[in-house]
């Protein structure tokens, strides 16, 4: 593992990065900025899951409109977010509260992927109105999760 | 530059009340337990985010980027209590980090700047709420309107934009 992480952070951009005193803060600021957009997105699908905000409307509603945001900004902080690991890998591999933060994503799509095949089960019954047990679970795990990653992230930022 | 603004008595007094502040028990306290400022910080992107996209929902359906099944003013007025609800927790837990740090956040030309955007968008987004609300069909009256509330949908997303970009340099300037 150590060895493609070496290889990893000598190849030409993440050696820049390293290097620049202006690349990695750029860099930071785009995955800030893709951050902020994915969890505000993903926190409305969440708490109209939960019952806490946009009751009245339907929840394909409000996931059509959101979703696609938190796809788009996931992509730009997912790649901002390599790079800035490229740039120091071994360091980051070994810190503690970088690996919880990748477990945590993990958990988060796994949770996604729950809650599409299973939470999602007779949308049209619960669409207009209040979601059931195993998609509130997915809306409130999904909540925790994000907050957590969000938390991680920041904690990496003192510990690297 | 600092030799010449630290001659000014505005600059000084400022510099004054960083080293009281951060003198208080209070500050003290805050800076002695490590949690304390990524925890805080935790929450004011939770609220930034919040912040964020409630503001580009509204100045993409003004740009007309996005074509929602509500119309602009129902959309304003459901994320109104979201944004200034938001806004309070910025500037309740960056005030808390304020405190713990006088001297990174006060003294610094990128926080100084990032408050005053800030104030425009928080006057901005009042201006385009009471519009709204006195009334609905406001920012499509005419094409000039729409012309107008496209530029302010703009200017919106820029600031934003800007905020979150200032936030993140305070800590490398």
């Amino acid at each position: 593992m150590s060895s493609v992480l070496t290889w990893l952070q000598n190849l030409n951009f993440p050696t820049q990065i390293r290097e620049s005193e202006w690349l990695f803060p750029t860099i930071e600021t785009v995955h800030v900025l893709a951050l902020v957009l994915l969890v505000g997105s993903i926190m409305t699908v969440d708490l109209r899951l939960l019952g806490l905000a946009n009751r009245e409307r339907p929840f394909s509603e409000v996931a059509g409109e959101m979703l696609p945001w938190t796809r788009r900004a996931f992509a730009v902080a997912a790649l901002a977010g390599f790079l800035m690991f490229s740039s120091k890998a071994l360091t980051y591999y070994g810190d503690i509260p970088f690996r919880f933060k990748m477990l945590c994503l993990l958990l988060a799509g796994a949770n996604m992927l729950f809650f599409h095949s299973i939470g999602t089960r007779r949308l049209q019954e619960w669409d207009s109105g209040k979601a059931p047990l195993p998609a509130k679970l997915a809306g409130g795990t999904s909540l925790l999760l994000w907050i957590s990653i969000v938390a991680l992230g920041r904690w990496v930022g003192f510990t690297t | 530059m600092t030799m010449r603004r630290r001659e000014l008595i505005g600059a000084s007094l400022i510099e004054r009340f960083c080293d009281w502040l951060s003198a208080t028990q209070i500050s003290v306290a805050f800076q002695s337990v490590n949690w304390f400022v990524p925890l805080v910080q935790t929450a004011h992107i939770i609220s930034i985010s919040i912040l964020l996209t409630s503001v580009y929902v509204v100045s993409f359906r003004l740009i007309g980027l996005s074509k929602g099944i509500q119309p602009l003013a129902t959309v304003a007025a459901r994320l109104t209590p979201w944004i200034w609800a938001s806004l309070c927790v910025l500037l309740a837990t960056g005030m808390l980090l304020t405190i713990t740090e006088p001297a990174r956040e006060l003294l610094n030309w990128v926080f100084r700047t990032k408050m005053l955007l800030v104030l425009l968008l928080a006057a901005i987004l009042a201006g385009v709420q009471l519009r709204l609300r006195r009334s609905p069909e406001y920012w499509s009256e005419s094409p000039a309107r729409t012309r107008a509330g496209q530029a302010i949908g703009l200017l919106c997303v820029a600031i934003g934009a800007c905020i979150v970009i200032a936030g993140r340099w305070i800590a490398y300037v």
